[in-house]
């Protein structure tokens, strides 16, 4: 009896010396009997369940144990309980992990950050990304936009007489009743007369079959409405158009080449000699 | 309470309480169980000698499907609006859907060894990982792709569908200018709406002594002839729209990789930035288009490259 409890197997040791604290354990104290080991408080086994198992079976089968605590024959060792987190892990996870080289980390899981720049950065409006290189395609001079481009005030407004000049068939005359801007899709309406039949025409503005627009004649006051439906009353129709066209396009071949290629210059679409005085004055009062 | 007959010892017990060594020096009996004695004869409606009976297995349902299975996988996009394009030659105007691709990958593939058919897992948008619960997270890890807003499956034919592998990121090169595709999307939710609005019902007349009665479906069935009872199916009154709807046969006009855009022509179904499936067309013929990224990724010009283009110039 000469030895302790400290050279029994290594877990019970630990059990013993929680004990005997405040008696002091000395090599000459007697060995601690194995019922009080039980009285180990329960979290302390919890904690550490090799303690209980070791314990318990020292307790139970005496006879394998000699008189110094240590087995007297080698006992089969317990199953140790593997709690590290690493023995949880799926095998699958960890071939992942092996085949990718990452290293596992204990409850987390790995988040592959984004690839790429996200829509709203790289193209936050492809809707118009569309329309504006439609447009420079289908008018690479940029004349049609500026025509009808608010901000200009030279602009084409309704009342004007305007005459569209197509890729086949007869060009159409008429007053402007409507201007419907939508990008591409921006659109004129014209009502004239067809045969002494009133007629109203949409044109796509920005399609290929419509060669040119011109302004024939400014209209002589500004509409106070943006859609002149009015006109289609019998009272407020303008009724043919034909001759102030006729006297735009006789004058406009009067002046020859000269003054075309200048109208050209000026964004390809100009009016006629009246149009471009009158659009002159308004620009001047804007600008007053 | 009849009499017992007696044991007979002459008979061995069942051969289940025997060992299993002494059970094999027992002679056979067969075992009996029932197996059907009716072989499968042609429809007597659909019959045709040529063709043999309709089979019920999996590979067989996998082989009737085959040719409305796309040869490869769609992408998912997001509807952005709607524009038009002109075709300068012919001026013809064609109205047209922009559709957006945000960062589209595979997430998985489906395997018929392993889930019975064909299929890859495409995920597009962004989510934050906080909003996603572990299994997604997982699953996404699996993939090495970062979570995905979106999450779905595009059946494909044959193992060559698989061509994009796991964690691969698709564009818009994936389609072609002139291509077909069908687009699968929710459409707009109409809410309660009547038989005129969601079936076009007619209604009735405004007058000619109509009372109180314009817009309502009208009869509902027959009386007693009929059965004096409203048949299963009868369009009715209800809740519109906001079902997946399919649009078959869309021409795709623009492709630009860069912006990932995608141009079809005509409407879509949804309101502007409803996520939208684009698969080939199942009714036209099959694209020429790449089965895999290789082939729309172009070379990185290595000096190997660089020097042969050097040369053919």
């Amino acid at each position: 009896m000469a030895t302790t409890l400290a050279s029994t197997r290594a877990a019970a040791s630990r059990t013993a010396t929680y004990i005997s604290k405040g008696t002091r354990l000395s090599s000459g104290e007697p060995l601690v009997e194995a019922s009080r080991i039980m009285w180990t408080p329960h979290n302390k086994l919890a904690k550490n369940p090799q303690v209980l198992i070791d314990t318990m079976h020292r307790k139970l089968y005496p006879g394998l144990y000699g008189s110094d605590g240590r087995p007297t024959s080698k006992l089969e060792e317990s199953q140790r309980i593997d709690k590290s987190w690493k023995s949880r892990v799926s095998p699958k996870k960890k071939e992942l992990a092996e085949r990718w080289g990452e290293t596992l980390v204990r409850n987390k899981l790995i988040v592959y950050p984004r690839k790429g720049a996200p829509i709203k950065k790289k193209c936050p409006d492809p809707v118009s990304t569309i329309t504006q290189t439609q447009i420079s395609k289908l008018d690479p001079t940029g004349a049609r936009t500026r025509l009808f481009a608010k901000s200009n005030p030279e602009c084409a407004r309704v009342g004007d007489i305007l005459l569209v000049r197509l890729r086949s068939g007869d060009p159409f005359s008429g007053v402007c009743i409507n201007i419907r801007r939508r990008g591409v899709d921006t659109a004129i309406l014209l009502r004239g007369q067809l045969t002494r039949v009133g007629v109203e025409m949409w044109y796509k503005v920005y399609s290929p079959l419509v060669e040119g627009i011109e302004v024939v004649q400014r209209a002589a006051k500004r509409a106070r409405r943006a859609r002149l439906t009015y006109m289609r009353n019998v009272k407020h129709d303008r009724g043919s158009v034909e001759n102030i066209v006729r006297v735009y396009l006789r004058q406009k071949a009067a002046l020859g080449t000269a003054e075309g290629q200048k109208k050209k210059g000026l964004g390809g679409v100009g009016g006629g000699v009246l149009g471009g005085k009158k659009g002159g004055k308004r620009g001047k009062r804007r600008q007053v | 309470m009849p009499p017992k007959s007696p044991l007979n010892w002459g008979l061995l017990p069942p051969t289940f309480l025997l060992p299993s060594s002494t059970r094999a020096l027992l002679p056979l009996t067969p075992i009996r169980s029932i197996k059907s004695t009716n072989t499968p004869r042609p429809d007597r409606f659909a019959y045709d000698a040529k063709k043999p009976p309709l089979n019920s297995t999996t590979a067989s349902a996998l082989a009737r499907k085959a040719h409305s299975i796309p040869l490869r996988t769609g992408v998912l996009a997001l509807k952005r609006g709607m524009t038009a394009l002109y075709n300068p030659e012919t001026g013809k105007r064609s109205a047209c859907t922009v559709l957006q691709l945000d960062r589209n990958e595979v997430v998985a593939h489906k395997t018929r060894d392993k889930n019975g058919y064909f299929a890859v897992q495409v995920g597009a948008g962004q989510k934050q990982a906080y909003n996603v619960t572990r299994p997604m997270l997982g699953h996404f890890a699996t993939a090495r792709v970062s979570p995905k807003r979106w999450v779905v499956e595009f059946k494909v034919r044959g193992e060559e569908g698989l061509g994009v592998k796991v964690g691969e990121g698709i564009g818009a090169g994936w389609f072609r200018e002139g291509e077909w595709v069908d687009v699968r999307g929710v459409s707009r939710g109409m809410g309660f709406a009547g038989g005129m609005k969601r079936h076009g019902f007619h209604g009735q007349p405004a007058s000619h002594g109509q009372s109180l009665m314009h817009r309502g479906m009208g009869s509902a069935g027959g009386s007693q002839g009929s059965g004096s009872r409203v048949l299963p199916g009868k369009r009715m009154a209800g809740r519109m729209g906001n079902e997946r709807v399919t649009v078959k046969n869309l021409r795709v006009l623009q492709v630009d990789e860069a912006n990932g855009i995608v141009v079809v022509n005509g409407c879509v179904p949804g309101p502007k930035g409803q996520i939208i499936r684009v698969q080939d067309a199942i009714n036209k013929p099959w694209p020429k288009g790449p089965m895999k990224l290789e082939k729309i990724v172009s070379t990185p010009i290595t000096p190997e490259v660089a020097e042969a283009i050097a040369a053919a110039a």
